[in-house]
């Protein structure tokens, strides 16, 4: 995994921890129920305004069931406004442009990293079918919801324009639909793989001197492998990533899919859309990242999740204690080194 | 294509169709608003008038809905506003409605029950077919089936039982002819027996104002209250319960800086609107309004020129007044010494003022006492008889007033006349018929003289011992006619009794919870009657303004429209002949108009005989040339006319009497809407005169007071060589008199005896009884009241209290106030024996000690059965709740929306929702009287009629309400009981 | 060219739900659909005020802004309207709306909330003024009729005031100046980025 990405990762990580703070304590005081405890003597608009706190509404009692209705005024909704139209558009923006631009420029740089000695013909089992499975279960579900997470933030500047109103409606409820419906497998996805690899995601020692060696990616001559087990100091990063970010997107996505379910307010929506946005345009950019590492940027990288073996001398350059480990036969059964065909 | 609305070339051609002056043509906004001064400059009016921007263009172009659809004006059927309702009706269906802005009484506002009264038109909710219950299921019956055996059930309880044995209970949803016919029919039945809502609405009122100054109804209207500079509502919540009211109480608040003061137990939402709150403890009115007065007449603010031309008793009232110092008064009521001197301070410096009340003030066991001393207050301001004072009584059903003036009561007949002898043989003669036929047809003449059960007490009519009772047998059929069940108290025992019954008949647009009370197999039959929407004739609002209503659309499936089951009835019993000997029926439906001429006729007593069908037509045809404020029409074949003639309407038809718009205004003469307060309790009491005292009305040509009009007095001034020979004629016919003939010989001497005789037949006819109007026409000539020119009369002598006296209500916590103010004795009344002081004297306090008052909400009327039923309103109240403070929710560890438990002393309890609200006091609970379909915490609704039931069930409030009835009228005590309430 | 706002004078809002049944009547709104609802801050205590609201066909408005598939659209009259024909039902209006205006079909939704619904001020939507296809997804259509919306015609206390925004203005003002007291034009500062000097 790219040293780059992982601190432009962190940078991101930072910027997004900072603003949604910022938007949380925006957002986070107001609670119709409160509202209630207007002052007693005058009830004026200009009143209550001013002592309205940062996202709160003016609110009160209706006497229909439905008792969102009951907020009066709730000035938040502009705040929201701003981070849909301006912060995320940013922030997708520079995240997802920034990384493939990134990548662009490491490619024309680095450009394919092979192996450096040479494919040896033989090959050693990295992923089981169950793994490879659910791997795939959980890409393609989040290319999916990707694809149509991002049309409900750009599909308007960039698709409507060219599809015309009527289809991309049309197209922009199925995808929602999708959206919806895929996230179900999405969810499946990240609990197994959380499930299914978190043995063997604790950080370790060889992962810091991997990141001190930048995972090998940034000299363009022949050094020593850096050193890593299974997953190396970046795919950890990436699986933590995943499984926190995954379910954060899981938890807001169904807070947005359920709305006003268990005592939820427009807060709680407002809030959750605000992370399953951000956090989703950055998840994006970083799976481009993974992608771009799983397939051109690293040969022989792909195979471990296409047919689940790679070529003994990737495991050594990539992977050197897990291969260790295989070779001696000491941790998984199944690792067994055929040759190649 | 999503920019359409604001493409250039579509706003340009839809410009240039607005621009160009074609009739009919669309209007555009920018060409409406020009047309109708928007844009230029009237908003100075604009503001001024209430009715803000809103006043839209006429005409233009409609929907697709509305286009081609034909405008019918109807008048709304829930509160006594009377707001006109413009219904667009197109093949038959109501299809849209539109604000009727030419109505001086809403000047194009509704309420939400206003707004949506198209559905009365649609709700799947109402009943389409007459219905039986046999083997416990609801079967489909034709309406043959159902007269026959309903008739035919009732016939033989009449032969076993006698004719009172079978309760009608009427309805004032009625029209005022088809509530004249209901009191008719049930006169042609032979009981008494009937009532209607006025009973458990304002029955205090009418007796208690009635018996102050004549007239038992509101004196002024709303339109007047533009006038006020003050306004006081005791136990009245407009805001809720005559919402379009507010407009006009707004207007003076604002316009005239009109101080408005609310007393009531609870904060309601007109409270939300008033310069001073009160709160007073449930039931002591009485003791407030008197410790009001200590201030006034302790600082000489009464008005003493009016008191003593005009007012009757004041002594006697002020030496009750001052045992009401504030410390007396806040021990009682609660309300701090300081306020009430306040607001006594407000009510001197702001005249005039009126003074409104309603079932806050009206339902309890002293309730006349209630409403008399709101008079005596209003009295000793002099705002009784001026514009912006009043005793501005705000009616609740759409037709209660009606109806109660058609008397569907069980004292009375049409017009208050009463029941003795004489009343009967005043109305043989307007119905043409013999008076012995309608006195056998009573089990006897003391039967017929004597008043029947009231609805708040049938169920003892069926309950109570049959020795106990003054008639021969108890009640075995009980019609609800138009009425629900619900709003009478003592629920539990209602359940009893209707399951005593022979048979139990409802007639109602839909089911009511009547119908699924109790647990029967059979015996209950449910017709369905129209709404006023598919039917046409007259509607009396609050201000006695008859308006007339247009038939929207047709009667609704098997529906047919109240006068017509009337006649089907009166058809099945044999009496149809003489019942509609002077009006015609076609098919099976008497005609209206035949009606209101009928009881034109007839109604002499208040004024209801000027109001021909063709003056009240003309009056809503010609809504716009009445001036809002004084309702006085300017212009127009109604020109001079007062909106909807308010009754008194003295005269025939043909005398074009105006109306009267403000009860007992001497400022105006008589023939133009002035008057004095009645003679109606003689010339003296104890040797003092109780005519007015150098008080008249204006050009009166007597400049004092004096006695009701009879023919004698005629004779006395030398007046009645003003009756036209046909007046005379109609006189001497009503008198059974004929004029001794002259003798050939002018200079033979007249037959002195005949001719004594004669006078003295003729002499004995009256204002009330001539049939002619002759005596009405030539008093109102001279200047004077046909009902003479007397005090009002603070002291009513043949009242259970003649000054009215705080009384503890009979579920009561203060016990330490009871050796000081403790209730009547028990004591018969109504046929029936009536507790007072043996339930009094049972603590209750210990278990029970939340007070529980009830009220109304905007969106349900009544029992509610109707209301919700219409899913625009239901929608809005979906559960029935109690409100409690929130110091005692928490208390009891109750969340807002948690159910509660509310227990009765009386046995009855309620599952409810708690609303958590500091609209109550600690201490007092308040539930909404219009919910009805659960008992006891179960859900009924199985029990209705498939396809019936309506949309919103909730526990009815009284099944906790208790035992408790005016001492005068038997009103049921709804405002104030004791509960205990439980987390549930 | 007009521009249409609502005013409710909450000095004269008592809660009577006029306006809201009136829309129902007039639309034919379906239940738990609440075009304009009654909100009552303050409830029981002195001070207490009503106030009706519904969809304010805001300045620059916000459900505009941040719909995904661009279904919002100004008449020249000022009124925000929107195709039912494109809205894909993702309730992005509904956070972004300062007064809870629009409204869904499904309220346990899952897949789907339906078409949002919202006031129209009386003025239909995209289709032909008056059309069926425009009753049926919309509701009457008053404003091409010459009328103004029927919530504030029905008014019971004239509280609410419907049509240019400067007539309206004016009207409240005039009001104001005159009783001596105004509890202030209610979301216009967030709708409208203005206020009502008084």
């Amino acid at each position: 995994m790219a040293k780059v990405s992982s601190r432009l990762l962190s940078h991101i990580c930072i910027a997004a921890a900072v603003m949604m703070l910022v938007l949380i304590a925006a957002a986070a005081p107001s609670s119709p129920a409160s509202a209630q405890n207007v002052p007693q003597a005058a009830t004026s608009e200009q009143q209550l305004l001013n002592q309205l706190k940062l996202g709160g509404a003016i609110s009160g009692q209706v006497s229909i069931p439905d008792k969102k209705s009951a907020n009066l005024i709730h000035p938040a909704g502009r705040d929201w406004r701003t981070f849909r139209t301006v912060w995320l558009k940013w922030i997708g923006g520079v995240a997802v442009v920034g990384m493939v631009v990134l990548l662009i420029g490491f490619y024309m740089w680095r450009g394919t990293m092979k192996i450096a000695g040479g494919r040896s013909g033989r090959t050693i089992v990295r992923f089981s079918g169950f793994e490879r499975f659910v791997h795939w279960l959980t890409a393609t579900t989040f290319v999916v919801l990707g694809i149509t997470g991002l049309n409900i933030t750009f599909g308007r500047a960039l698709i409507l324009p060219w599809l015309g109103p009527q289809a991309f409606s049309e197209w922009s409820e199925w995808s929602k639909y999708a959206h919806n419906y895929i996230s179900f497998a999405f969810t499946l996805g990240v609990l197994l793989m959380f499930l299914m690899w978190v043995g063997q995601n604790f950080p370790t020692k060889a992962d810091i001197t991997w990141f001190k060696m930048g995972g090998g990616m940034f000299s363009k001559g022949h050094t020593e492998p850096a050193p890593a087990w299974k997953f190396n100091g970046g795919q950890k990063l990436l699986y933590w990533f995943i499984v926190v970010a995954g379910a954060a997107m899981i938890v807001t996505g169904f807070i947005l899919l359920f709305p006003f379910y268990a005592g939820l307010t427009i807060d709680s929506m407002e809030l959750s859309q605000v992370f399953h946005g951000t956090v989703g345009v950055l998840f994006v950019a970083l799976i481009i990242a993974h992608i771009y590492l799983g397939t051109i940027g690293m040969e022989g990288a792909f195979e471990a999740m296409s047919d689940g073996t790679v070529d003994v001398n990737w495991a050594k350059e990539h992977h050197p204690l897990w291969y260790d480990e295989m070779k001696s036969g000491a941790v998984d059964a199944n690792a067994v080194v055929t040759p190649a065909e | 294509m999503l920019r359409k609305k604001s493409n250039g070339a579509v706003r340009a051609a839809r410009l240039k169709d607005a621009l160009a002056p074609v009739a009919g043509s669309p209007l555009d906004r920018r060409s409406f608003l020009a047309r109708s001064g928007l844009l230029t400059g009237s908003v100075a009016l604009a503001s001024v008038l209430p009715s803000g921007a809103v006043r839209p263009a006429k005409a233009a172009a409609a929907g697709p809905l509305t286009s081609g659809a034909t405008r019918v004006k109807s008048v709304c059927t829930h509160c006594s506003v009377g707001c006109t309702v413009i219904a667009e009706v197109k093949n038959g269906v109501w299809v849209g409605q539109e604000p009727g802005w030419d109505s001086p009484f809403n000047m194009g506002s509704h309420c939400a029950k206003g707004a949506s009264v198209r559905e009365h038109a649609h709700s799947d909710r109402r009943l389409k077919y007459p219905l039986k219950l046999e083997g416990g299921q609801w079967k489909r019956i034709s309406w043959e089936t159902a007269i026959n055996e309903v008739g035919d059930k009732m016939l033989a309880i009449r032969q076993k039982s006698g004719p009172d044995s079978v309760y009608w209970l009427g309805s004032s949803k009625f029209n005022n002819e088809q509530a004249y016919l209901f009191r008719k029919f049930n006169a042609f039945w032979g009981s008494n027996n009937c009532d209607n809502q006025a009973r458990i609405c304002h029955s205090t009122t009418v007796a208690g104002v009635a018996n102050t100054w004549g007239y038992g109804a509101m004196t002024n209207s709303y339109n007047d209250m533009h006038n006020a500079k003050l306004m006081i509502f005791f136990g009245s919540n407009p805001a809720e319960a005559h919402p379009v009211a507010v407009q006009h109480i707004l207007k003076a608040k604002e316009q005239n800086k009109a101080k408005l003061i609310v007393c009531d137990p609870r904060f309601t939402r007109t409270a939300a609107h008033a310069d001073e709150y009160v709160r007073l403890r449930p039931g002591t009115d009485v003791a407030l309004v008197w410790g009001i007065l200590y201030h006034i007449f302790k600082n000489g603010w009464e008005d003493k020129e009016y008191i003593k031309q005009r007012v009757y008793g004041f002594e006697q009232v002020k030496a009750e007044v001052m045992k009401w110092t504030p410390e007396e008064t806040e021990k009682v009521t609660g309300v701090p010494g300081a306020q009430v001197a306040a607001v006594a301070k407000m009510l001197h410096e702001n005249k005039p003022g009126t003074l409104v009340w309603c079932m806050g003030g009206t339902q309890h066991t002293s309730g006349n006492n209630n409403t008399r001393a709101y008079c005596a207050l209003q009295l000793a301001l002099g705002n009784i008889g001026v514009a912006g004072g009043g005793a501005n009584i705000f009616r609740g059903h759409d037709n209660v007033q009606g109806a109660t003036d058609m008397n569907i009561l069980p004292d009375s007949l049409p017009g208050y006349f009463g029941l003795a002898t004489g009343a009967w043989k005043h109305w043989a003669r307007v119905w043409d018929v013999d008076y012995d036929t309608i006195k056998a047809r009573f089990a006897s003449q003391k039967l017929m003289e004597s008043v029947g059960i009231p609805v708040s007490r049938w169920i003892d009519g069926v309950l109570e011992k049959k020795e106990n009772i003054a008639q021969p047998d108890n009640i075995h059929a009980m019609v609800f006619w138009g009425h629900a069940a619900n709003s009478q108290t003592r629920l539990p025992e209602m359940k009893k009794a209707m399951e005593k019954l022979d048979l139990l008949v409802v007639v109602d647009p839909v089911p009511t919870f009547a119908s699924i009370i109790p647990d029967r197999q059979d015996g209950i039959y449910i017709l369905p009657s129209t709404t006023q929407f598919e039917t046409y004739g007259s509607v009396t609002a609050s201000n006695r303004s008859l308006q007339w209503r247009d038939k929207v659309i047709e009667p609704w499936f098997e529906c047919k429209t109240d006068h017509e089951i009337l006649y089907l009835f009166s058809k099945k019993f044999g009496i149809d002949k003489e019942m509609f000997k002077h009006i015609a029926v076609k098919g099976n439906e008497p005609n209206i108009e035949d009606m209101t001429r009928e009881y034109n006729r007839g109604m002499w007593t208040i004024g209801y005989t000027g109001q021909s069908p063709e003056r009240l037509k003309a009056h809503m045809a010609n809504q716009d040339k009445f001036d809002p404020t004084t309702l006085k029409a300017k212009g127009g074949e109604v020109d001079g006319d007062y909106y909807g003639l308010p009754w008194p309407c003295w005269g025939t038809p043909e005398m074009k009497h105006p109306g009267t718009p403000i009860l007992y205004d001497t400022s105006k003469p008589v023939a133009e809407g002035g008057l004095t307060f009645r003679a109606r309790f003689g010339v003296e009491y104890k040797g003092e005169s109780i005519l007015a005292d150098g008080s008249y009305s204006k050009d009166s040509e007597i400049k004092d007071g004096y006695p009701e009009f009879t023919m004698a007095m005629l004779k006395k001034l030398g007046w009645d060589g003003d009756l036209t020979p046909a007046e005379l004629a109609s006189i001497e016919k009503v008198a059974g008199a004929t004029k001794p003939a002259a003798p050939a010989d002018a200079t033979a001497p007249v037959d002195a005896a005949a001719m004594a005789d004669y006078d003295k037949k003729i002499g004995g006819v009256n204002w009330k009884t001539d049939l002619s109007g002759g005596i009405q026409r030539v008093s109102i000539k001279h200047g004077c009241a046909p009902f003479g020119n007397a005090k009002a009369r603070t002291v009513v002598w043949t009242f259970p209290d003649p000054i009215p006296l705080h009384r503890e209500p009979l579920y009561t916590a203060r016990r330490d106030l009871l050796p000081k103010y403790a209730t009547y004795s028990d004591r018969k009344a109504w046929r029936l024996p009536t507790l007072y002081a043996s339930i009094q004297k049972v603590d209750h306090s210990k278990e029970f000690p939340t007070i529980l008052t009830t009220g109304r909400l905007v969106e349900y009327e009544g029992g509610g059965d109707e209301s919700r039923s219409m899913k625009w309103l239901a929608e809005l109240q979906q559960d029935m709740f109690c409100e409690l403070n929130p110091a005692d929710a928490g208390k009891l560890g109750v969340k807002d929306g948690g159910n509660v438990w509310v227990h009765s002393p009386e046995g009855g309890k309620v599952l409810v929702k708690a609303l958590v609200t500091p609209r109550v006091a600690a201490g007092v609970a308040f539930m909404p009287f219009h919910f009805g379909g659960h008992w006891q915490g179960k859900d009924l609704r199985s029990k209705y009629p498939k396809g019936s039931d309506p949309y919103v069930l909730g526990e009815a409030s009284n099944m906790n309400g208790t035992y408790g009835y005016d001492v005068v009228t038997q009103m049921q005590e709804t405002k104030v009981t004791l509960c205990r309430v439980e987390a549930a | 060219m007009a521009r249409m706002k609502f005013l409710c004078d909450a000095d004269r809002c008592i809660e009577c739900n006029a306006c809201v049944t009136a829309c129902k009547n007039e639309h034919e709104v379906p239940w738990g659909i609440n075009r304009r609802r009654v909100v009552t801050l303050n409830d029981g205590k002195p001070g207490e005020r009503s106030i009706s609201m519904a969809c304010m066909h805001c300045t620059d408005a916000p459900c505009a802004a941040v719909c995904p598939v661009n279904v919002f659209y100004t008449t020249a009259d000022g009124v925000v309207l929107h195709s039912k024909d494109l809205c894909i039902g993702c309730g992005y209006c509904f956070y972004a709306c300062p007064f809870g205006a629009p409204q869904y079909p499904k309220t346990t939704n899952f897949g789907s909330r339906g078409k949002m619904d919202k006031c129209t001020f009386c003025a239909g939507g995209p289709e032909a003024d008056g059309s069926k296809e425009e009753y049926e997804k919309y509701g009457a259509n008053r404003l091409a009729e010459g009328k103004l919306p029927l919530c504030a015609e029905f008014c019971s206390t004239k509280s609410l005031l419907a049509g240019d925004g400067d007539v309206i203005a004016q009207i409240y003002k005039e009001r104001v100046s005159k009783r001596g007291y105004g509890s202030g034009a209610w979301g216009w500062q967030t709708a409208y980025h203005e206020t009502i000097a008084s």
